[in-house]
């Protein structure tokens, strides 16, 4: 028996009124993602990937269709009940990192827990050990590299637990060399914990890192593969 | 290319609207408060000049005074004194026109209000018929009509006095003079230079309404009241060709040395002449004309400070505006020098645009100063200080002044953000590299302890340091006109109603040898009383008077004396050394450099005498020597002038002491009238206090707004990442806090120094004081800028609930 799935999508769409007509960014998606899977949203651009990344952290409210998270409904309209959904279930990493540049890199980390309300020195400083970085604590983020700080990102993400992990463009911002040290960092994390990831990428190399990749185009599902290990 | 360029900022600006409204209502307020206060200024000086002026318009003001201190001369002897003046007048540059004799004295009106009760007024009558010099005033005013007093039962009341009893033309007065009292018909409501700053000699506060009255008779109706013969006068009134310069007592140097000497000649000739002492001065030796010549000084020295303060604020408000305006621009700015937009080409939006927003802003603020605040000063010149008002005030290129400062600093405010708009470097803003920053090392380890979002808070707080100095800066110049009001009032009230040195209750002047009687009314009432003997005199070789005080008991704790000292140093003199020994106040210490255990010649008429100082006493507005009263009896000749009297509860004084005094002097006037000053104040104070919270305000939500523009990236991370509304909330509410509390301290700091620049700007001879630093003031400023910086928080928590993630997200991908 298939174990039941921690989000449903049916017939999300989102549309957007604009002076010149209206735009169409999701057309009717239906999306069923289990626990644990690490997906891959590849697409041109407006094709609707970062929209529906949007949608499913609650940043942005769809036009119609249902979402469901865990079997509950998430909130759509009530902007800090969106937030609480946040904070509670998802991990959010960020193509230019946006660390806090005053923090150092463990208290960035700490920074998000305390916000949830759960610090935790010694699971912070696991989780950079995790991503390779636990000499770093106590630097701050104008002091390492890019690709650094974006492994302090995804320990940061990480840092209150959440189901979910989301990413858009996580490697962007970085060549090769650095994006495989960093999607080898959260693919290590992620089954560390067992959090699901959907990534938003231009990326095709990125696939190796995935369990299922989802291709968009106008809004639209275009393909929903698994990826073979 | 230039104008698209000027199109392109111009749109910028208007995109943060909030801050450019911020930022033209400083500008706005600083040119409507210089105007305001500068009409203010210009009226006091235009209508002062005006009134004294020797023309037939003017009251004549006299030059100089002769005055006899201790008695009264016959018609002879004026006739003697004023031909030996006119004939021993030194052949000067200025040569003297008239010599008038003038009778001046203290009484009281016998009021009877509405409820039936009767109430004795101190009053000052002078008799002055034919008067060329120190006329009665009676301009074109609603508070004035009727004519001067020609019969010797007519009386013209000042118009001050008339309005708060009452009084009109035609209906009938009783007053005294200490010879009973009589029946006078009003025959006119005018005013006097002598009495325009309306106030019981020795006494800084302005008469409260129906405490205080002078008139002005018929010289023939002051001699019938005083049943004194024909032509008796007690001053010399000097006119002199022109309106000479006299050395101010305000500043150090002697801006009439000329004047100067024809009054030491004049004051030996006297001494030849005259068998009483006498006291020769000029005009700042007269109350009224020094008080209000130092009101007018005060106001013109101050209103560019103020201006220019409130237009300083505008300027950091812009600087800080323009550099944040630049920050966020950075990359359009490298984007169009990469195109090869050269730095002369960008310069001039960026320097033009401050001029725009300052020439707005002064455009309002003019009208605003015109239309309201300069008609608002004058309305509470004549409120508080009685006088009307009939020049204008806006003259002199006060608008031009104050509009070219507002725009100065505007302009010096926009340059250095222009500067660093055109010396910004491509490459670097294009990678990146300008927002990178390291945070201090030191400042992490110091807050590495606490919270981190406390930590946050604090080191995003000192991230811009120099903002953050500009805004204390302007938070503290906030609350410098507001906070040195306060303080000031503060400083003034305890000197002004002599706080609990003075515990009389009535201060009965007498006639000469007058004593006994009332001695005898306060035994058989039982009433506490007290002689004082007081006379006037001056230090050796200088014009400026002090008042000597002979106290029957000399004391500094409470039940010692009903009028006490209190000692700043040194000790109580001791009675009946061989030099008397006497207290000096802090003023006459200061002014005169007399110290403890140095012994000086004062010269009373003029005749020296040695006094030596046992110490000296703080808390006295007016110069003062004290002795005790067998010293100063035995070198006058004379024992009491006043006695004071602490009556049982609820008795008053009636018209059987009445009868006994020249005048009576209630402690209960003085509170009342200072109560009334405040109370006429308020409406000042209010306008003040709101400027003073409206540029807290603007200062404050002008760096909320930035704080929030420069922290936009990090707290719209935060909100991706679940950080709820409520903590973040807490963070702005904790920096605002400690803006407020800080800013709140520099506020206090600026109204301390303010307080006593001002007080050290305005003290003279003729009142002295230092600045009392009361808590509850301070804790006041504090506690409104703390207020102002926390009732913000709402607006930021607000704008940060508003934020559109999506879009957010949208920039950080860009």
């Amino acid at each position: 028996m298939a174990n039941l799935p921690l989000l449903e999508l049916h017939g999300l769409k989102r549309h957007y009124t604009m002076p010149a007509g209206t735009v169409t960014a999701l057309d009717g998606v239906d999306l069923s993602v289990q626990p644990g899977e690490r997906i891959l949203l590849l697409g041109p651009s407006g094709s609707g990937k970062t929209t529906l990344l949007n949608c499913i952290a609650a940043l942005d409210t769809p036009t119609d269709g249902s979402y469901r998270f865990d079997s509950k409904d998430v909130p759509q309209s009530n902007s800090e009940k969106m937030t609480d959904f946040r904070r509670e279930n998802v991990g959010y990493v960020f193509q230019f990192f946006n660390l806090l540049q005053d923090l150092t890199v463990l208290e960035n980390i700490l920074l998000i827990q305390e916000l949830a309300g759960k610090r935790d020195e010694k699971r912070a400083r696991e989780l950079l050990d995790l991503v390779g970085l636990s000499g770093e604590s106590d630097r701050f983020p104008a002091e390492i590299s890019g690709g650094q700080q974006q492994r302090v990102a995804i320990a940061r993400s990480l840092a209150k637990s959440p189901r979910l992990l989301l990413g858009d463009e996580l490697t962007g911002n970085l060549d090769s060399k650095t994006s495989a040290m960093v999607m080898e960092a959260l693919v290590k994390a992620c089954e560390a914990e067992n959090i699901t990831c959907i990534l938003v990428t231009h990326d095709e190399s990125l696939t190796a890192y995935a369990t299922r990749v989802i291709r968009l185009d106008s809004g639209l599902i275009l393909s929903d593969e698994p990826v073979s290990s | 290319m230039s104008k698209l360029l000027f199109k392109r900022l111009a749109r910028s600006l208007w995109r943060t609207k909030l801050r450019l409204v911020a930022v033209i209502v400083m500008v706005a307020m600083g040119v409507a408060a210089g105007i305001s206060f500068g009409s203010y200024a210009n009226s006091a000086e235009t209508l002062l000049a005006t009134v004294y002026e020797d023309t037939e318009d003017g009251v004549n003001l006299a030059d100089l005074w002769v005055d006899n201190n201790a008695a009264v001369w016959s018609s002879e002897e004026t006739q003697e004194l004023c031909s030996g003046i006119q004939s021993e007048w030194p052949s000067t540059a200025l040569p003297l026109r008239a010599c008038e004799p003038r009778l001046v004295q203290n009484g009281m009106l016998i009021h009877t209000d509405e409820s039936g009760e009767e109430k004795l007024i101190a009053g000052v009558w002078h008799g002055s018929s034919n008067a060329t010099v120190n006329r009665i005033w009676m301009p074109e005013h609603s508070t004035v009509s009727g004519v001067i007093a020609k019969a010797d039962d007519e009386i013209v009341i000042d118009a001050h006095a008339a309005k708060g009893l009452g009084i009109q033309v035609g209906s009938t007065v009783q007053i005294s003079a200490g010879q009973g009292a009589q029946s006078f018909r009003v025959v006119g409501i005018g005013y006097h230079a002598e009495h325009l700053y309306f106030a019981p000699k020795g006494s800084i506060l302005p008469a409260s309404e129906g405490t205080f009255v002078t008139g002005y008779l018929s010289s023939e109706g002051l001699e019938r009241l005083t049943a004194l013969a024909p032509k008796s006068a007690n001053f010399l009134l000097l006119d002199i060709e022109g309106s000479p310069s006299y050395d101010l007592q305000s500043t150090a140097i002697d801006e009439g040395p000329e004047l100067g000497s024809i009054v030491t000649s004049l004051s030996t000739l006297m001494g030849e002449l005259s068998a009483v002492p006498t006291t020769v001065y000029n005009r700042s030796s007269v109350q009224s004309v020094e008080f209000l010549r130092a009101d007018a000084e005060g106001a013109q020295k101050s209103y560019p400070y103020v201006t220019g303060m409130l237009a300083l604020v505008a300027g950091i408000t812009i600087f800080l505006s323009l550099q944040r305006l630049i920050q966020s621009q950075a990359r359009e700015i490298a984007i169009l020098r990469t195109l090869g937009v050269g730095r002369a080409t960008l310069m001039p939006a960026y320097i033009f645009a401050p001029l725009v927003i300052g020439a707005i802003g002064a455009l309002l603020g003019l009208l605003i100063g015109v239309k309201l605040g300069a008609p608002a000063m004058q309305g509470m010149y004549e409120d508080i200080l009685g006088i009307p008002v009939i020049v204008d005030g806006l003259g002199d290129g006060l608008i031009s002044q104050n509009v070219s400062i507002a725009m100065i600093i505007v302009f010096l405010a926009g340059i250095r953000p222009a500067w660093k708009a055109s010396r910004l470097k491509p490459l670097d803003i294009l990678r990146g590299q300008h927002e990178v920053r390291l945070s201090s090392k030191r400042l992490q380890k110091w807050t590495a302890a606490m919270p981190i979002a406390l930590g946050l808070t604090i080191r995003s707080s000192v991230r811009k340091p120099v903002r953050l100095l500009l805004t204390f800066l302007g938070v503290g110049l906030s609350m410098l006109i507001f906070g040195s009001m306060l303080l000031m009032m503060g400083s003034i009230e305890d000197l002004a109603t002599g706080g609990d040195r003075e515990s009389w209750d009535a201060q009965v002047q007498i006639p000469m040898g007058g004593e006994d009687a009332v001695i005898q009314w306060a035994r058989e009432n039982g009433a506490t009383h007290e002689s004082l003997l007081q006379f006037p005199a001056t230090p050796k070789d200088d014009p400026r008077q002090f008042l000597l005080t002979g106290h029957e008991r000399l004391g500094t704790a409470a039940g010692e004396s009903l009028s006490l000292v209190r000692i700043l140093s040194g000790q109580l003199p001791k009675a009946g050394a061989s030099i008397p020994e006497v207290l000096i106040d802090e003023g006459t210490s200061e002014f005169l450099d007399w110290g403890v255990g140095s012994t000086h010649e004062v010269m009373i008429g003029t005749q020296p005498q040695a006094v030596q100082i046992a110490g000296i006493t703080r808390d006295e507005f007016a110069r003062s020597v004290h002795f005790h009263q067998s010293d100063l009896s035995g070198i006058l000749g004379f024992s009491t002038t006043s006695i004071l009297l602490k009556l049982p509860d609820g008795m008053k004084v009636d018209s059987e002491l009445g009868s006994m005094a020249n005048a009576i002097v209630l402690r209960q006037d003085t509170l009342d009238a200072f109560a009334t000053m405040q109370e006429t104040q308020k409406k000042f104070f209010s306008g003040v206090m709101f400027m003073g919270i409206l540029i807290a305000v603007v200062v404050l939500f002008n760096t909320l707004l930035m704080n929030l523009a420069e922290r936009d990236t990090e707290l719209a991370t935060l909100r991706v990442l679940g950080a709820p509304i409520r903590r973040l909330g807490q963070m702005l509410l904790i920096e605002h806090l400690f803006i407020g509390v800080i800013g709140g301290i520099v506020g206090c700091l600026m109204a301390i120094a303010g307080t006593a620049a001002m007080i050290d700007a305005s003290v003279q001879w003729a009142f002295y004081f230092k600045v009392q630093v009361v808590p509850s003031t301070l804790l006041l400023l504090v506690g409104i800028v703390v207020a102002i910086a926390v009732a913000l928080t709402p607006v930021g928590t607000r704008r940060i609930k508003k934020m559109d993630l999506v879009e957010k997200v949208k920039e950080f991908a860009r």
